[in-house]
């Protein structure tokens, strides 16, 4: 008796306050700007947005909205979180008409290959949206998944700790940061962009480009675009800029911009799949013009 | 199964609840549960490889009970070697052919012959260094007659695979353990909450300590030559910490596992970072490793007695055949060698029993211990690298001197992050542990409220995602 006793007690008040520092933490999470799920609720006052651009990585660090705003005198965002997958920039989606925001175009700009993909899977950064774990929305996201991790994040939703614990370098430390400086954000600006730093490698044309078919496959696809459609969204799939590869895209009832081959040299090229600060200039102008030769 | 899963944390509520609440009033049923249960557990790894505990636990069971019988003590000595012969002969084959054939073509090819050889794929069975010896253990101790066979063959069975030490040890002796299997099972709740206690100590030091070490480790001793001669030389310090993380947190998981269902296991470690010299390190380091080869090696080999020279040859071949005991590569016979040559002068000027008596350390003797410490770090070194050469290039490139640079520790968040939870982690470590020292205890000893607030640094500094597997499983 004196064994379940002591031994209830520790765990009894070991998972109280293990609970309740996690529901502190996913809570300073949510009043801060330190990911994209509460950067979009605590930094954007504003309700209604000309574009928003959905991504991975390469919609983070290619299209950059101040540039595409300075010429087309817009208002958009960069809602995109590298590591992500479509069913992400899905989530991501729903979690920006969760609250209460619209916007006219919708940017989708994952990786390429995620186009493609059939079944998918829990992506390395969807942690993200756990302190938004009592949404539906978010809850049923997580549940889809098969694995530990996204079962870890699903009972998050009555257990924090596990999430919290789980994730605790990325989920708990950044709260306690959060909790101090409410406005700082992990590597975006304030309208949500990234970049890569300048690339180091030489001048060097890229000649050989290895062609890609792209058949959009992913049943995320049509998903975001029915969200759109429900919403009055336009919905426009962009190709980021490849080091050597050529996309081929068959037709779809949407618009696609296909920037796989838009930048020849090497020198704007981070890596295979990422620009740097050139290369992301000279797309996001690319992509600027092509949407004014577009609305004409 | 692994102490840190999910798996071993439903597992042991369900077995615990079992074996007391269902089983308790039967010895045997609840002894044969303790042998379904561990290979159960032995099985969530691979239950191929139940065979050869079964075939051991036969083997020696039956040795051991024709040996007593016997009063010729030529027949006695055959049996024996039955026990040795096959105990080192799946040890040799399991964990040792491919090193053998190999350091055979090499041996040749040194002086000009190239040989054809086939190595085998085999898969290392988790454990067998652990078990074999236990189970020799008990064949040795009743041919020296210091034991008798048990008749019980289940008491024995659950002896040779108790599940808490099966695959890491402590490799427990049977005439400490067996005779427990033996007893009527009292459950004793001080006894247990101080196993429930060690359980929480054994997992901050593997899961917070050990694995947060590994971060850094792993990118140091697999990154070439791209680390400064400090990050280097902190890299082996945190190599140090994670494998005494990493061992004795699973030493410890396993001692306080066996108090819940009411057995006492052998202490492992004893504080080996506040030794004073390398022959304390060995006194308080891998206790049930280096006390089973002081026994059942060094004092049949004549140990300190005799002349200098059969004495000097006696710790070599204990250091050396307990490096080697570790793993089929030359680093760890390296490793064993170096430690042969750091208590040789202890042993020569006779002041290798110094620190026997008194385990309080005073702040005069920090710099004994510093330097100790350093002289294992070098050392283990050796235990880490892939190859020898690896290991002199590492320890050249500390010696190189060629900057003072710890930006590895600092250049992004994530790494400052990693460093501040292994400097709070290891300061937690040793300040409990120098509390204990100063207390004479033999292992840190948690209160209701100190274990919250462990189980909370835990929870909050752990590393949960993708968590290494125990290093000794490999061993």
């Amino acid at each position: 008796m004196l064994f379940l006793k002591r031994i209830g007690f520790v765990v009894l008040v070991f998972i109280g306050m293990s609970m309740l520092v996690s529901w502190g933490s996913l809570w300073a999470l949510r009043q801060s700007s330190f990911y994209k799920p509460s950067f979009l609720v605590n930094s954007l006052s504003e309700k209604s947005f000309d574009y928003i651009v959905l991504g991975a990585s390469t919609g983070l660090t290619t299209l950059n909205t101040k540039v595409i705003d300075s010429m087309l005198h817009t208002n958009g965002v960069n809602l995109s979180m590298d590591d992500t997958a479509l069913s992400s920039q899905y989530l991501m989606l729903q979690h920006f008409l969760a609250q209460g925001k619209t916007t006219k175009v919708c940017v989708l700009a994952p990786s390429v290959k995620d186009y493609d993909v059939r079944t998918n899977e829990l992506s390395g950064n969807d942690y993200r949206f756990l302190p938004y774990v009592n949404t539906t929305y978010v809850y049923d996201y997580y549940k889809q998944f098969k694995g530990v991790d996204a079962k870890v994040l699903a009972y998050s939703k009555w257990f924090p700790m596990l999430g919290v614990s789980y994730y605790n370098v990325e989920l708990f430390y950044p709260s306690l940061v959060a909790l101090m400086q409410p406005e700082k954000r992990n590597r975006f600006d304030a309208t949500g962009n990234y970049v890569y730093p300048e690339s180091k490698k030489a001048s060097k044309m890229i000649n050989d480009l290895k062609s890609v078919t792209l058949d959009f496959k992913n049943p995320y696809v049509n998903k975001i675009k029915a969200l759109c459609k429900a919403n009055d969204i336009e919905l426009i799939c962009y190709i980021s800029p490849m080091e050597g590869k050529k996309v081929m895209v068959s037709s779809k009832d949407f618009l696609v911009i296909n920037h796989s081959d838009l930048l020849k040299d090497s020198k704007y090229f981070f890596d295979a799949i990422h620009v740097d600060s050139k290369g992301r200039q000279v797309a996001s102008e690319q992509f600027t013009n092509d949407i004014k030769a577009l609305r004409k | 199964m692994l102490f840190n899963s999910l798996d071993f944390a439903i597992f042991l509520p369900l077995v615990f609840a079992l074996y007391w609440f269902v089983l308790k009033p039967s010895l045997n049923r609840q002894n044969l549960f303790v042998v379904l249960a561990s290979y159960v557990f032995y099985a969530w790894w691979d239950y191929r490889f139940l065979a050869l505990i079964v075939l051991s636990t036969l083997v020696d069971f039956v040795v051991a009970k024709l040996m007593h019988r016997e009063t010729t003590q030529t027949r006695r000595k055959i049996l024996l070697l039955v026990s040795l012969c096959f105990n080192l002969g799946l040890l040799v084959f399991f964990k040792y052919y491919n090193f053998f054939i190999s350091s055979w073509v090499d041996a040749w090819q040194l002086i000009g012959v190239s040989m054809q050889t086939t190595t085998l794929q085999i898969i290392l069975p988790v454990g067998i260094s652990f078990y074999t010896f236990q189970t020799l253990s008990y064949t040795i101790d009743v041919y020296r007659k210091n034991i008798e066979p048990t008749s019980n063959f289940i008491q024995f069975a659950a002896f040779v695979s108790f599940f808490p030490q099966l695959v890491a040890g402590p490799i427990e002796r049977a005439s400490q353990l067996l005779p427990q299997f033996s007893q009527k099972r009292v459950f004793n709740s001080e006894f247990a909450i101080s196993g429930f206690y060690l359980i929480i100590w054994g997992l901050f030091k593997k899961v917070v300590v050990a694995d947060n070490c590994a971060f850094f480790v792993n990118q140091i001793f697999d990154g070439g030559g791209a680390y400064t001669s400090l990050e280097l030389f902190l890299g082996a310090v945190l190599f140090g910490f994670q494998i005494y993380g990493d061992f004795s947190g699973y030493s410890d998981i396993a001692i306080g596992v066996a108090r819940l269902f009411g057995f006492s296991l052998m202490t492992n470690f004893s504080f080996p970072y506040f030794s004073r010299d390398i022959a304390e390190f060995w006194r308080r380091w891998h206790i049930s490793l280096s006390t089973w080869f002081r026994d059942y090696l060094y004092i049949p080999l004549g140990g300190s007695r005799g002349n200098t020279w059969q004495g000097i040859r006696n710790v070599f071949i204990v250091f050396l055949v307990s490096g080697f005991w570790h793993g089929a590569n030359w680093t760890f016979v390296i490793w064993g060698g170096i430690h042969a040559l750091l208590f040789l002068p202890l042993l020569l000027i006779k002041v290798h029993r110094k620190y026997l008596e008194t385990t309080r350390i005073s702040l005069g003797q920090l710099p004994f211990i510093l330097f100790t410490f350093v002289l294992v770090t070098f050392a283990w070194i050796f235990f880490r690298a892939d190859n020898a050469s690896m290991a002199m290039q590492y320890i050249q490139d500390i010696f190189s001197f060629n900057s003072g640079s710890v930006a590895t520790f600092y250049k992004t968040p994530k790494m400052l992050l990693f460093s501040a939870i292994i400097v709070i982690s290891i300061s937690i470590l040793l300040l409990f542990e120098f509390l204990a020292v100063q207390k004479n205890k033999k292992e840190v000893v948690l209160t209701t409220y100190t274990a919250v607030c462990i189980a909370m640094l835990i929870c909050f500094m752990g590393v949960f995602k993708n968590p290494s597997e125990f290093i000794y499983f490999q061993f």
